[in-house]
């Protein structure tokens, strides 16, 4: 590997951001392009989502499709493969029923989701072993890690950035489903019982208007991100291809979490004692164990 | 003997089905004055004075099947009063007595009632409107342009249970034709499907926004289709939907023809009878619901949601290409840095890092 420990010159008595040495007690010094070296699971090997959360996933994957496939043949009734799709789901009166049925799936999925985020974080502020590194919230070091990541991409640094156990990415799609699902829900609401809403809302017409504005544009939105942003994230990108399984698992792959979210292997080191023993097993096998130096 | 046993049975029965089939089933029109005697022949025309080729024949077979079946023929065509007649130079009037008796009723049957309806609604032809208007506006058989007249789908409803009950006095034929005649106007508004109903009001007419320009109609009755279409009813209808609002709907009672301007008292759409005529499906329609805009598009004249559309699409375009972007440089950049596609060996860092190292 052109990527050799003699051209790296931060190693100091003090471990930066940039190091490329990491020392872990007990293991030794991890360089940061490790994920080259060790062997992975393609099913994971790393736990990474909860049962929660891959039960959420599943029910929102499963609805997702649903208002997608019955939302776009409505919202695009002029066009040929309206009618075929509508077919598909019964018939167009059907078909709106489908939706409103996927739609109450999404809105109970969103609620378990928001039950397991909140009560997760309460459990663990009383356990004093909340980190808000550890969460989706973003912080300024995403914006630094988005901009060496593209320096990295375009070869104008060696490594990418060590980050968190949810990266910019991740964030920037998260919050962008918090906020779309809040919208997608409280238009879709006022479009299903606009007599009702008609009475909340301060200008009916005006809010009319808008959700029937902001339900198709921001469903659009959501379908272009997913189809075009995640599916290529989770199925095309190298290294994901054909299939991540995290989806199934919960589980990641070694060489992805000390890749993409090396912070998070580092607590995994702590947290794993076989892990710490396989990763002291590989510094040894590829010659790390010496150039580092045990602390 | 076998053998005959064989081909006997087989043929009867072959005969049978071809005398079945040869006798066929003839319909019968009222026609006690025999005007078929010479209407029947398909041959029947002429060359008129303008060189046009008219043809005088009438189907006996189609008629039966009508709804004027049992209407005689000079119960419309009056003008005829001996024979062989005079050249037809009038047109039938839907609102003259026939001479058919409606069931439970004393007078004859006549369509003055729905012509007086129509006669008073926006399409109505007025004195002083314009000949163009004039011709514009339709009459009886510009929307009824069934050409045969024949019955709409009485499929809606099941009767073949209901009717059942029915025959245990009333004989069959009677009462199933009236039976269906009630029920099929029960299971919608009109009797045609929402579709018919859009395709009949925008085709030629409503849709062609030049020629509605021409008669001085309101913006929004110009632009009434294209907002309809671009509606959750518009939209629902052009995928079949049977179950949402068409034209007829909203902009006229069950007299169907009295359809007014959204100024005058008496049109469905007017603020005031609003809320009746969204009740028919919006159950819980309230005074702040009515507000809401049926016919709605969001142009300049709306401009929050005006500029909220374009800032929408903006950030939906600079999203997916941004993103996509993002994937195909970080997809670049770790394929030089020596990833494969697929896990293979427990291992997707295969290759070798084409990048230069760092000094």
């Amino acid at each position: 590997m052109s990527t050799s420990a003699e051209n790296i010159e931060t190693m100091g008595d003090e471990e930066t951001a940039e190091s490329y040495y990491t020392h872990v007690e007990g293991v030794g010094a991890i360089p940061r392009d490790i994920y080259k070296h060790v062997k992975s699971d393609p099913l994971g090997d790393l736990p990474r989502y909860s049962i929660h959360i891959v039960i959420q996933h599943f029910l929102t994957f499963v609805a997702f499709l649903i208002l997608a496939a019955t939302g776009l043949s409505l919202h695009f009734s002029d066009l040929w493969w309206a009618r075929q799709i509508t077919f598909l789901f019964g018939g167009t009166d059907n078909a709106r029923l489908v939706h409103k049925m996927a739609a109450a799936v999404m809105v109970a999925a969103s609620i378990y989701h928001l039950l397991t985020i909140i009560g997760g974080t309460l459990h663990k502020v009383m356990k004093k072993q909340f980190d808000i590194k550890k969460t989706q919230i973003p912080r300024l070091k995403d914006l630094h890690d988005l901009v060496h990541d593209i320096k990295y991409f375009f070869g104008r640094e060696q490594f990418r950035p060590k980050m968190e156990k949810f990266m910019y990415k991740q964030k920037l799609h998260y919050l962008a489903i918090l906020w779309g699902t809040f919208v997608l829900i409280s238009a879709g609401i006022t479009l299903l019982f606009p007599e009702m809403m008609a009475t909340i809302w301060p200008n009916p017409a005006f809010f009319q208007d808008l959700a029937r504005l902001m339900h198709a544009d921001e469903a659009i939105m959501a379908i272009t991100v997913i189809v075009f942003w995640h599916w290529s994230n989770v199925h095309v990108v190298p290294g994901r291809f054909p299939l991540q399984w995290t989806f199934l698992t919960g589980k990641i792959t070694r060489e992805h979490q000390i890749e993409e979210h090396f912070l998070e292997y580092l607590n995994n080191l702590k947290e794993i004692p076989e892990e710490r023993e396989y990763m002291k097993k590989i510094l040894k096998e590829k010659g790390f164990e010496s150039k580092g130096g045990d602390l | 003997m076998k053998l005959s046993k064989i081909f006997i049975k087989p043929s009867l029965y072959f005969l049978m089905l071809l005398m079945v089939l040869s006798f066929g089933f003839r319909a019968e029109a009222a026609d006690k004055e025999n005007c078929l005697m010479c209407h029947k022949y398909r041959q029947l025309g002429r060359i008129d004075e303008q060189g046009r080729k008219k043809n005088y024949n009438v189907n006996e077979n189609i008629y039966a099947n009508t709804v004027h079946r049992n209407v005689p023929c000079r119960d419309c065509h009056t003008y005829i009063t001996r024979l062989p007649h005079d050249p037809v130079t009038e047109e039938v009037s839907c609102a003259n007595e026939c001479h058919i008796k409606p069931p439970f009723a004393k007078e004859n049957f006549s369509h003055r009632k729905i012509i007086n309806i129509y006669n008073k609604s926006v399409h109505a032809i007025k004195e002083n409107d314009s000949p163009d208007l004039k011709l514009a506006k339709p009459y009886c058989k510009y929307c009824h342009l069934n050409p045969i007249y024949t019955r709409v789908s009485e499929k809606r409803i099941s009767y073949e249970k209901t009717l059942a009950r029915c025959f245990n006095c009333h004989e069959k034929k009677g009462v199933t034709q009236a039976y269906k005649h009630v029920t099929h106007r029960l299971a919608h508004k009109t009797s045609r499907s929402p579709q018919e109903i859009v395709q009949l009001c925008s085709k030629n007419c409503h849709e062609d926004v030049e020629k509605m320009k021409k008669f001085n109609v309101s913006k929004e009755s110009v632009e009434a289709v294209e907002t309809y279409n671009e509606s959750i009813h518009g939209k629902a209808v052009a995928l079949g939907s049977q179950q949402t609002a068409d034209c007829i709907s909203c902009h006229a009672t069950s007299a169907i023809h009295d359809i007014y301007k959204k100024d005058n008292q008496k049109a469905t759409i007017n603020p005031a009878n609003r809320a009746k005529i969204c009740r028919q499906c919006h159950r819980k329609v309230n005074e702040r619901f009515i507000q809401i805009d049926v016919h709605s598009s969001i142009n300049n004249k709306k401009p929050i949601l005006f500029f909220m559309n374009l800032g929408l699409r903006g950030a939906l375009y600079s999203t997916i290409f941004g993103l996509m972007f993002l994937a195909l440089i970080e997809t670049i950049g770790r394929k030089r840095d020596g990833i494969k596609w697929q896990i293979k060996g427990g291992t997707t860092w295969r290759g070798k890092s084409k990048r230069e190292p760092k000094n």
